[in-house]
């Protein structure tokens, strides 16, 4: 049973979209106060940050894996697909360092995840 | 005889308008709009996991934002957004999230958890929206 015929692929797709919400959304906010916006201190959230993390990364492969052919095809998967690789190396190395550099790099980086994201049900066929 | 239906006359008028022909019919307007709708979900939804008042002025622009592309992907296909049951919950969602925003500021705990899974709520009810 193809997953895109059934409640399930809209299910996923939600907890992938919650995922992205409190992961990106975490370290937006992070990012901009290491930029030196006046926001509060969001240390005792970085639970939510993992867990959306890691929602996005398992349900993200399930989605992947229901249809890899399709999803391989597609030229926005494959840049989002690079973008991710970079975004989540530069996130637990350089971001580390808490520079204003690994700030923007950061914000710049899942900001271009989250286009090619959008972009893959565009280039869907 | 039908009854006059408000909602669905403006859906109708909505669907006549030129600029609903300009939005469907161009190749890159829904594709854009989509995902500065979807990179605001991202940059401004942190904000609903915390309460602090330094917040307030980038909950608001996040907001706005969600607002205003919510709007355009709306005039893109009204008739058809009109007709769908997960739109239909996906506005009384956010209507309820509107009410639970009034309560008073010693329910804040409340008002929290409530926010966080009318929130989650909204977010299945949209997914749905894109298959019927």
């Amino acid at each position: 049973m193809p997953l895109e015929n059934s409640w399930l692929f809209p299910a996923i797709e939600s907890v992938h979209v919650m995922g992205l919400a409190a992961f990106v959304g975490t370290v937006v906010l992070a990012d901009l106060r290491m930029l030196g916006m006046r926001l509060p201190d969001i240390q005792q959230l970085k639970s939510w940050t993992h867990a959306g993390l890691a929602a996005m990364l398992l349900t993200g492969a399930v989605m992947f894996f229901s249809d890899a052919a399709r999803y391989q095809h597609n030229p926005a998967f494959r840049v989002k697909v690079a973008l991710l690789v970079l975004a989540l190396v530069a996130h637990f190395t350089l971001r580390r360092s808490r520079t204003r550099f690994a700030a923007a790099l950061s914000l710049t980086l899942w900001t271009c995840v989250v286009l090619a994201a959008r972009a893959v049900i565009d280039f869907d066929v | 005889m039908s009854m006059f239906n408000p909602l669905l006359e403006l859906a109708r008028w909505m669907q006549n308008t030129p600029l609903r022909l300009d939005l469907s019919q161009s190749t890159w307007a829904v594709p854009i709009i989509g995902a500065i709708h979807v990179l605001a979900i991202a940059w401004f939804g942190g904000t609903v996991l915390v309460n602090d008042p330094r917040l307030r002025r980038f909950r608001w622009i996040g907001l706005s934002i969600l607002l205003a592309t919510g709007a355009l992907l709306f005039w893109s296909q009204p008739l058809r957004l009109y007709y769908s049951q997960f739109f239909r919950l996906k506005m009384l969602l956010l209507l309820l999230i509107g009410v639970s925003a009034l309560l008073p500021a010693r329910y804040a705990r409340l008002a929290m958890v409530l926010s966080l899974v009318l929130w989650a709520s909204v977010i299945c009810a949209s997914r749905g929206i894109a298959y019927r």
